[in-house]
């Protein structure tokens, strides 16, 4: 059986900073591996190690990208695929998708592919279903536990109040949420060895994609922070039990308590 | 054991002591690992941030050109603070080293440092596995053999504890005893960012340089002192208490810091900054005397705050270079393929100046642990400018008399002598 899983290098959310004028702030930020598609790296390498899948890694990014890709193998693929191009930097679920399906189909075409359910930063959700789709294969998404039997995964899908379990042939694409599995801290002995694993580059203009393929859909005009409006309510009139009285009505009308 | 499983040497910790040894040993062709505890190298460190060049300069002539600095030093400031007035000496000296034109020191963010070196060594050839924690030595028949990180076990010829202040490793080896409160300070830093231009207009100085200044009084009189650098878009700020003294007392360290940072003298260099980090370690602070007796055994080395180099002159604070120095001097030592290497590690540090430049200065914490130093005597002189400066159409007391009342009623004639005598002593 073989696995790629696709993951994405994104800033870390506790170096954002959001100004008084809600400009978002990245320049500080340190770059890490999307928590959830880790999600998905994990799933993957616990597929090696009992099923003994064979696993890869793949990723589009910038240059700076290559630091994630020790990161990554010392998560358990034995190889990393990196689509290195300053496109990264400006692109959307459409865009992404073209590219990382053109790089699986030049690699070949694995029996699962896993993704995080959405990316961390923009969380679309749409590079899973959206690579699926130009490959022709099914897509299961929101799956909280996966179960692979001869050439088919079984998948336990959570959907607002109830869950599905659906199995699918292979090859298929599998959207995972982080509840699925605890990632890895990697051991010291992983990390020596993830120096040591292959690495392999690919340049966008090997993939053959048209200038429509690498147009972005979505163009975005501006990031801001959101603030909260906070309802700055003091209960200061009464007794104790009367304030707490009118605090839990209040809440009660917010449908909290 | 397989040989992907032994290194020539094992370093514990991605500082600059650990950074250097590892660039030097990697360079010299030797096979390096360098394990980090944090996720990435120098995201544990707290140090305030001055670099004395000299050190880099050890490690690899011209390395500091490319190194990820933030200001060249050119204003030495000393500041002593009463609770509302404060007298700032400030010396200027671009202090460029006469035949090469090498700037004496610069301020530096150790999160960018640490990682610019530690990226440095790799490029060398060193590995280095960030975000693991090492729990324990391997020995055999009394000698250190490798390390346990998790299930994992690594072996090296050699080890080398750079694992900072509260060094583990050291303690693990047997070499280092916990800390007693006397032995450390309790720092608190902040950085601040700030506009380079408005750096630049507050603290007097052009593009890319700095200024690095002590700040005696207004630490809630307890024994200590505060510090401001100036990094390129940020200043540093923050103090160093005694864990001790501030026991004694209410106020928490955080409060004493605030404080501090709302003198009105202090207040103005950094109002309108935002807050960018806010963080708190422990510092050694009582210089040679808390060196470990001995700091290496078979197998293993000590360097850095690990091995407790730490000089605070009261007018500077030196860490960063004397790590530096050290790593380089365990990496000679390790090179020179002698019997023990220990013996040679402390020949190197002798060589280097390191252990003669601590042990000139290991009187100095009695003359900084003065308990009047921090209240008493920044009262006093400020009292003193303020008589000197006043002017309010009455007639002035006469200069004399004024001066020994202003002396009178802070010190007694006795503690100024006995103090004296204790700062000769120490000197």
């Amino acid at each position: 059986m073989k696995i790629i899983v696709c993951y994405k290098w994104v800033p870390d959310e506790q170096d954002i900073k959001i100004a008084a004028d809600l400009k978002v702030d990245m320049s500080m930020a340190k770059w890490k591996i999307s928590e959830y598609d880790k999600n998905a790296i994990e799933e993957a390498a616990l597929q090696a190690e009992n099923n003994a899948a064979e696993v890869t890694c793949l990723t589009f990014g910038t240059s700076k990208a290559k630091q994630s890709l020790k990161d990554a193998l010392s998560r358990g693929p034995e190889k990393a695929y990196w689509v290195n191009d300053a496109k990264a930097e400006n692109t959307d679920g459409f865009v992404t998708a073209n590219i990382l399906a053109a790089a699986i189909k030049k690699v070949g075409i694995p029996d699962l592919i896993f993704f995080g359910e959405g990316s961390e930063d923009s969380y679309g959700q749409q590079v899973g279903p959206r690579v699926a789709a130009l490959l022709d294969i099914p897509a299961l998404t929101f799956v909280t536990k996966t179960a692979v039997k001869d050439d088919a995964i079984t998948t336990t899908r959570s959907i607002g109040n109830c869950t599905e379990d659906v199995t699918a042939s292979f090859p298929a694409v599998v959207c995972m949420l982080p509840e699925i599995n605890k990632p890895r801290i990697p051991s010291l002995k992983q990390v020596l060895k993830a120096s040591k694993k292959p690495v392999e580059e690919i340049k966008l203009a090997d993939l053959g994609l048209s200038d429509a393929e690498l147009t972005v859909k979505n163009k975005v005009k501006s990031i801001q922070g959101f603030v909260m409006n906070r309802k700055n309510k003091l209960y200061q009139d009464g007794s104790s039990a009367e304030k707490v009285k009118a605090l839990v009505s209040d809440l009660a009308k917010e449908g909290l308590a | 054991m397989s040989d992907e499983e032994k290194f020539d040497a094992i370093i514990i910790g991605a500082g600059p002591a650990g950074c250097a040894c590892a660039y030097i040993l990697a360079r010299e062709g030797k096979n390096v690992l360098v394990i980090e505890r944090g996720d990435c190298p120098g995201s544990k460190n707290v140090t305030g941030g001055r670099l004395y060049t000299y050190a880099l300069e050890l490690v690899e002539p011209g390395l500091y050109k490319d190194a990820a600095l933030e200001r060249q030093v050119v204003r030495e400031q000393i500041m002593m603070l009463s609770e509302k007035q404060g007298i700032t000496i400030d010396y200027y000296n671009e202090n460029l080293e006469e035949n090469t034109s090498i700037p004496q020191s610069f301020t530096v963010l150790r999160a960018k440092f640490d990682q610019w070196f530690a990226d440095k060594a790799e490029e060398q050839g060193a590995m280095i596995a960030s975000g693991i924690r090492v729990d324990d030595l391997l020995m055999e028949n009394d000698k250190i053999v490798g390390v346990k990180a998790g299930e994992d076990e690594m072996y090296a010829d050699i080890v080398i504890a750079a694992d900072g202040v509260n060094s583990l490793m050291g303690q693990k080896a047997g070499l280092k005893e916990e800390w007693n409160g006397h032995e450390v300070g309790v720092g608190i830093k902040e950085i601040i960012e700030l506009p380079q231009d408005v750096i630049n207009n507050r603290f007097a100085v052009g593009q890319g340089e700095g200024a690095a200044r002590m700040i005696l009084g207004q630490t809630g009189g307890i024994q200590g002192g505060g510090f401001i650098y100036t990094n390129k878009t940020s200043v540093s700020v923050g103090m160093v208490v005694s864990p001790a003294e501030l026991a004694k007392q209410d106020k928490s360290v955080a409060d004493i810091y605030q404080d501090f940072k709302m003198h009105p003298a202090i207040q103005k260099l950094i109002s309108d900054g935002t807050t960018a980090e806010y963080s708190a370690h422990l510092v050694p602070e009582n210089g040679w005397n808390s060196v470990p007796k001995k700091l290496y055994r078979d197998g293993f080395l000590m360097v850095g705050d690990a091995a407790g180099f730490c000089i605070n002159t009261g007018t500077i604070i030196r860490g960063i270079d004397l790590a530096i120095v050290s790593g380089v001097a365990a990496a000679k030592a390790i090179l020179k393929e002698s019997e023990q290497p220990g013996i040679q590690y402390m020949k190197n540090l002798e060589e280097l100046s390191l252990v003669p430049t601590m042990k000139l200065f290991a009187g100095w914490p009695q003359i900084t642990s003065i308990p009047r130093m921090v209240q008493k005597y920044p009262d006093m002189i400020n009292e003193t400018m303020d008589f000197m400066f006043k002017v309010d159409g009455k007639v002035p007391p006469k200069m004399t008399g004024a001066l020994k009342n202003i002396m009178k009623s802070h010190v007694s004639l006795f503690e100024l002598i006995s103090d004296g005598w204790r700062g000769f002593r120490a000197i």
